[in-house]
């Protein structure tokens, strides 16, 4: 299940990159996005991204996720590291391929009767509030320090990663603040048949080995308890009990798996890559 | 430092190049790098690779990676670990401080200084926060022994988990290390070719070891010296183990060839005691029995009785005895004949195989009880050890100098040596009890 993650992780942290990319390796993006909750921070973002029914009717009717859900999550995670630390070409060049995919993914959502494209600014605003949130919640409870200033500046710097996806940037929220009033302010929210199930297999993937698969659910577990109250109460999950959602236990549930993420061969390296350019 | 001799202080556990340029700048990536369950689990997976043949492929590899890539403290960081310790900062503390360190240890560093009154020195810093945060990893039990019982399928995962919890505890404090080798480097004081060196105990703390710093060859050359040389070298080092084991009751449980420095003749430096097995005369008993009946009573029975008594092998098993003498023999071979033998690579492994075999006549009864296992972990990197210096001796008697059951006069040079050595020390032992 790892390895296509870990794969995409090799390859999108070039290894001779032309430029510093659209953020550069000053930012609070890069440092943000190295952070070892991501997986924690992926998980949440999908159960948020989820309850929106036109941006949920899109995944579920035009990919084969269900059958490949890490493939599907590498594709994503690929995407987002190319963006962050590749050059400005990789990053224009991914987005660009998105974009015409995003055209032809068009139809009717079976619960509100609405029509819906991919490439509706609306829709990747959404999607991009979602993981922007949950990224920030996320870090600032299990990952390495991010103080309320750097966490506005972060979803500030963030905003560019909207516009290349094709949301107008006057649209998008410049502070932690504002991206919450944003996504709490969007009346279409709400349960489908398509996002339950899309979330049992998110929380349980298949195919995973014994132990892995207990630490994904563990890890699931605490991805609810991070969630918004509203989006727990849509997916009809209580509240966690709090020795779970403790910091510590998280970091080493978390550090655990991570620990088998590096072994996959060129991950250190893509972080050891990383971390030298964040240093030159 | 006035010369400049070459430095090798191995008590490398992780072997790569320092790569200094991710070094580690802060307590916090320090605990990115080394907390959250990581340093544990490579504790574990290391424990595990003396132990576990069967470890899955792509845990081995992960620990052979993580391992390899661990990076260094900063300057900085290192130099803050002192004022912490000592009070102030290295170069004030010293009158020379090596900033960027020579070797990496288990969970810190080691630099060369030399002291205000100039003695040349090896200062281990420990890394900062880490202490915190192994403590608190490890009694993550329920978490540990989920990931223990998937990676070591074959293992008994409370044991290992307990272990490396003691083991751990213990790696923090570096007061236990000094306590340790102080007790080996006051003990083998003065003997002709067992050298250990002494901590500086005014420079040392819970995370801070500072100890004599010692010249020497490594191993890797000394596989290109005459055979002669090698043939003393490993029958120091086998006098060691056999005499800590037997006179002294305690092991220094690191095979590992880098914590050997060699200076020919057979005078060998030991280094790194971070793990020290102590034993009981109730521990001891057993294994002395064991070898006292097989090889010099010849009394297979009675053999038998002494391994089940250590709980090497389940009483009763339906084994006739002459296979039990047979399949642990092999352990003992080295000094079943009174005549010269050669330790070949092919006996060392013949011998980590025998010991992992599961599929053996034995196997279904035998096991190493917990007291052993560093001992069993001594033994076959003692063999591997000598198996690749081609060493020959005549083992036999060079163990009957030391088995306190027999006690005989000298056999080699090298014993001669230690006899006088060893009258000495009883000589100023009886002085010092006189004059108490």
């Amino acid at each position: 299940m790892m390895e296509p993650l870990a794969r995409a992780y090799e390859h999108s942290v070039a290894e001779r990159p032309k430029d510093g990319g659209l953020f550069g390796p000053g930012s609070i993006v890069w440092r943000v996005h190295r952070d070892r909750s991501f997986p924690l921070a992926a998980i949440r973002s999908l159960m948020v991204q989820a309850l929106h029914p036109l941006a949920m009717a899109g995944v579920a009717q035009h990919s084969s996720w269900q059958r490949d859900p890490f493939g599907r999550i590498a594709a994503t995670a690929g995407y987002v590291l190319t963006v962050t630390y590749g050059d400005t070409a990789a990053a224009e060049s991914a987005a660009a391929r998105v974009r015409t995919v995003h055209t032809h993914v068009r139809g009717t959502d079976p619960v509100t009767g609405l029509a819906y494209q991919a490439s509706d600014p609306e829709l990747l605003l959404w999607v991009h509030a979602g993981m922007v949130d949950s990224i920030v919640h996320v870090v600032q409870r299990y990952g390495r320090s991010l103080d309320a200033a750097d966490a506005d500046r972060y979803v500030a710097e963030m905003a560019r990663f909207a516009e290349i996806i094709g949301v107008p940037a006057a649209r998008v929220p410049t502070g932690v603040g504002a991206l919450r009033e944003y996504l709490e302010s969007v009346d279409l929210r709400q349960i489908t048949p398509a996002a339950s199930e899309a979330i049992g297999i998110v929380l349980d993937p298949p195919s995973l080995d014994t132990l892995t698969r207990e630490l994904w659910r563990d890890l699931g577990q605490v991805a609810v308890g991070t969630l918004p109250a509203w989006a727990r109460s849509m997916y009809g999950f209580g509240e966690p009990p709090p020795e779970l959602m403790e910091r510590e236990p998280v970091r080493q549930l978390i550090g655990a798996l991570d620990f088998a993420f590096e072994s996959f061969p060129g991950v250190l390296e893509a972080r050891e890559r990383i971390e030298l350019r964040t240093r030159a | 430092m006035a010369r400049s001799p070459r430095l090798i202080f191995a008590s490398v556990e992780r072997r790569g190049e320092l790569r200094h340029e991710l070094a580690l700048r802060t307590a916090d990536d320090v605990v990115e790098e080394l907390g959250s369950m990581k340093g544990a689990l490579m504790k574990l997976g290391q424990m595990a690779s003396y132990i576990d043949e069967d470890m899955p492929q792509t845990f081995r590899s992960a620990m052979a990676r993580l391992q390899h890539n661990a990076p260094p403290m900063s300057p900085e960081l290192a130099s803050s670990v002192i004022v912490d310790e000592l009070g102030a900062a290295p170069e004030r503390v010293f009158s020379r401080w090596d900033a960027l360190p020579f070797a990496a240890a288990s969970i810190g560093q080691v630099h060369r200084a030399i002291t205000r009154d100039g003695r040349a020195v090896a200062v281990k810093v420990q890394y900062p926060a880490i202490a915190r945060t192994i403590t608190s990893d490890v009694r993550n039990v329920a978490l540990l022994r989920r990931v223990a019982a998937a990676a070591f399928p074959g293992l008994d995962t409370r044991s290992l988990i307990d272990e490396l919890g003691e083991r751990l505890r213990e790696e923090v404090d570096y007061r236990l290390e000094a306590e340790n080798q102080e007790l080996f480097a006051g003990y083998y004081d003065g003997h002709p070719v067992i050298h250990v060196p002494h901590v500086v105990s005014e420079l040392s703390t819970t995370r801070v070891l500072t100890s004599e710093l010692v010249a020497g060859t490594r191993f890797d050359d000394v596989l290109h010296w005459n055979q002669d040389e090698r043939n003393m070298a490993a029958e120091t080092i086998n006098r060691f183990v056999s005499r800590s084991l037997y006179r002294l009751h305690a092991f220094n449980g690191d095979p590992h060839p880098g914590n050997y420095l060699f200076h020919g003749r057979g005078r060998v430096t030991f280094l790194d005691f971070g793990l020290t097995k102590h034993f009981s005369a109730e521990d001891l008993a057993p294994l002395a029995d064991a070898v006292r009946f097989l090889v010099i009573e010849n009394d297979g029975e009675r053999f038998r009785a002494s391994l089940e008594r250590a709980g090497f092998l389940r009483a009763g098993a339906p084994v006739p005895t002459e296979v039990v003498v047979d399949r642990f023999g092999l352990f003992y071979a080295t000094v079943l004949r009174d005549s010269p033998m050669t330790i070949t690579p092919a006996y060392a492994s013949a011998i980590v195989r025998r010991f992992f075999d599961s599929r053996g006549p034995l196997a279904p009864y035998s096991d190493v009880p917990r007291a052993y296992v560093v001992l069993q972990r001594i033994n076959l990197g003692l063999y591997a050890v000598l198996g690749s210096l081609h060493a020959t001796a005549n083992w036999r008697r060079i163990a009957e100098e030391i088995w306190p059951f027999v006690n005989a006069p000298p056999s080699t040079p090298i014993g001669e040596a230690e006899a006088q050595w060893e009258k000495r020390r009883q000589g100023e032992q009886l002085a010092l009890d006189r004059s108490a």
